[in-house]
């Protein structure tokens, strides 16, 4: 008998030995680059282009980081996004809130149409409305502004961020609004001061959602803006790595500034934002 | 003092937002509250399209003949209180109005105009006019033809187009489902480090798209990239592997779709591991002692209890990552789109984008997304109903 477990053993920890290997050879095609771009942002720059494949590269220094932040716009890029996406992500999650309270709460004619509307408008090819807004922008003269961006990006996150609000209020008992109702208050009362308050998180998520859209889009801002000063980051960076190849170290060291914050959000928050990618999908 | 520039310009245009929503809540509340007093309708029919006009005016896009289509608006939504409201459900409606309209304004509308356009010839010599005076020459079916007949870039043809975009499509879907189904199958064992694991295998997904693609970009470059190096290296202690064939290659000149797909088969992994291992972690661990018991071996129990359990899960996020990858612009105009850069790796959304936005054929490259758009809609209706079909069965 207790020879048999030990085989049975042998060959569970031989199992969990390639389970091991297989994962970590996967992990680290997934964390290479990122320490690739590390490496390239540490190096000195006149060892841009070795062929040195260790990590902390040799005479590393944050040279690149300086030249950085001291000779080009990135801090002035990085206000330009966080400014456009607080905007975007606040109108966003201010429309869906009410829009998902009228979809949960409510029955009206209309309200599948609606729904159906808003699933459907996810099918429409990203890239096929770029070209309309773009028309609009210009002909009311917003191009290369802020608020031009901001028109552009409001929207984009709208239909998602109302299915994620519709299902975490559908969870919310209705007998707190009942209660609140006998009590006195309205309709529009007990969602201002019951269903909004618990659905913290819920609203925190579509925030996240809407603002890492519009944080890392490229192609609107790409035709939007033309000139440096209103360049969003993902622009800037495009400009650094592509014009002039010699700055690879200042386009690494902008990705790290730029990737670090945004890995830690993410991660923090990825159990909720794949419940509500899921949910979303899943009744649609 | 830019920066408190910026702050007031956009506060200003927030409380514009705020201002337009009350506005237009207070429109609806009108009509809720009064739409059975005759005068109302009168008095609404006069001042609501001036007030509008007005508007207009204000922002500098009022045209000639806009009083006339406000007027018909405003008969058309007293009708639709009149007769379909009635005053009901008012609560619902002026929550949903904000939203609506937002969407009606930036969704609906857009695409009605790139239906418009298409019909018409907006190209870099026509914008001027268009700009001015708001009219453009009337094109009928041309547009629609060219998409057939001309190249949308330089060269390629549509039908190369979408054959690619197909192969493209199949290709990445079919290694993000099989990457992610191995590794959620690996992670979802009683293992040491897994939470590690986990977070390091998402890092891909969670890196901002622009900086992933524009790094790994850089990585596929011929002498400087990873890639090149790793295989030179791999040759210096292993050369037997140059006689099958391995050796360093311009990755981005000679293969750039498959430079491409390399780099979208990384990013979309983690996505679908993440949704595959939530499926399996819903599966009760019931079924696979049961299967014990009965001596399955392990390619049965996969096949018979794992596939069907975690089919709910995969098949919309197969759904979703099919339409991804097939509108992925991203990754393609990021690897390709500098000036010089291949059209060797394009697919139909990205070569619309570049026929807009590089090549200027506006109305060309409307028509062309409205065929595509055609497309995908009736790709969508149709596997919708066999995936209805299907749930039937079950």
């Amino acid at each position: 008998m207790k020879k048999q477990l030990s085989a049975a053993a042998k060959r569970k920890r031989l199992q969990h030995f390639f389970i091991h290997a297989g994962i970590i050879l996967f992990a680290g095609a997934c964390v290479y680059p990122l320490l690739r771009i590390l490496t390239v942002s540490l190096r000195p720059g006149d060892k841009l282009f070795s062929t040195d494949l260790s990590l902390i590269p040799a005479g590393a220094t944050f040279v690149s980081y300086a030249r950085l932040l001291g000779d080009t716009m990135f801090l002035r890029w990085l206000w330009n996004s966080l400014i456009i996406t607080l905007a975007t992500s606040f109108i966003g999650v201010s429309l869906a809130s009410t829009a998902a309270y009228a979809f949960s709460r409510f029955r009206f004619p209309g309200k599948k149409a609606g729904m159906i509307l808003l699933l459907s408008s996810q099918m429409i090819p990203a890239g096929m409305l770029i070209l309309p807004l773009f028309l609009m922008i210009m002909k009311l003269k917003l191009m290369n502004t802020y608020l031009g961006m901001i028109i552009a990006y409001s929207v984009s996150s709208l239909p998602f961020s109302i299915w994620i609000l519709k299902g975490y209020y559908d969870t919310i008992p209705r007998s707190l609004e009942e209660a609140a109702l006998v009590d006195g208050t309205s309709q529009v009362g007990a969602f201002w001061r019951i269903i909004l308050p618990l659905s913290t998180p819920a609203l925190s998520i579509a925030f996240l959602f809407n603002f890492t859209t519009a944080w890392n889009e490229y192609l609107v801002a790409r035709v939007v803006l033309f000139s440096s000063k209103q360049y969003t980051w993902t622009l800037g960076l495009f400009e650094l790595q592509g014009q002039y190849i010699t700055q690879w170290g200042m386009f690494a060291a902008g990705s790290m500034l730029v990737t670090i914050p945004v890995l830690c959000v993410f991660l923090y928050s990825s159990k909720w934002l794949i419940s509500g990618l899921t949910l979303g999908s899943v009744k649609g | 003092m830019e920066i408190l520039k910026s702050i007031y310009e956009v506060a200003w245009f927030i409380l514009l937002i705020a201002g337009g929503v009350a506005v237009l809540e207070g429109y609806l509340y009108s009509h809720f509250k009064f739409y059975r007093k005759p005068l109302f309708e009168v008095s609404a029919l006069i001042v609501f399209p001036l007030l509008g006009l007005l508007a207009l005016k204000t922002f500098g896009l009022a045209a000639p003949g806009s009083y006339s289509w406000l007027a018909v608006s405003e008969v058309l939504i007293l009708l639709f209180f009149r007769f379909a409201v009635k005053g009901r459900h008012t609560v619902p409606f002026m929550l949903l109005a904000p939203a609506f309209v937002g969407l009606a304004l930036l969704l609906v509308y857009p695409f009605v105009f790139e239906v418009y356009l298409s019909f018409h010839d907006l190209k870099l010599t026509t914008i001027m006019m268009w700009k001015n005076t708001g009219t453009l020459p009337f094109a009928g079916i041309s547009q629609y033809v060219k998409v057939f007949t001309t190249s949308p870039l330089s060269e390629i043809t549509f039908w190369a187009l979408l054959g690619r975009t197909l192969v493209w499509t199949f290709s990445n879907v079919f290694f993000h489902v099989t990457g992610g189904f191995i590794l959620a199958l690996m992670l979802n064992n009683q293992i040491r480090f897994k939470g590690i694991y986990r977070t390091l295998l998402v890092i891909p997904w969670a890196m901002p798209q622009v900086v992933a693609v524009l790094a790994m970009r850089g990585e596929f470059h011929a002498t400087n990239g990873f890639v090149n190096i790793i295989i030179t290296k791999l040759l210096d202690t292993l050369p037997f592997l140059g006689s099958l064939g391995v050796a360093p290659v311009q990755w981005l000149s000679d293969y750039p779709l498959l430079t491409c797909t390399l780099i979208n088969v990384w990013l979309g992994i983690p996505f679908m591991m993440v949704v595959i291992l939530g499926g399996l972690q819903s599966i009760s661990s019931s079924y696979y002692d049961a299967a014990d018991i009965d001596g399955a071996s392990y390619l049965q129990k996969l096949r018979y209890i794992t596939l069907p359990l975690i089919r709910p899960v995969l098949m919309p996020a197969v759904t979703l990552g099919t339409v991804w990858t097939f509108n992925n612009i991203n990754v393609i105009y990021l690897v390709t789109g500098q000036a010089g850069g291949t059209e060797q790796a394009d697919i139909l959304v990205s070569a619309l984008y570049k026929a807009a936005f590089t090549y200027n054929r506006y109305s060309y490259s409307a028509a062309f997304a409205i065929v595509v758009f055609a497309m995908l809609f009736f790709f969508s209706v149709f596997y919708l109903k066999t995936f209805d079909a299907a749930k039937d069965e079950r």
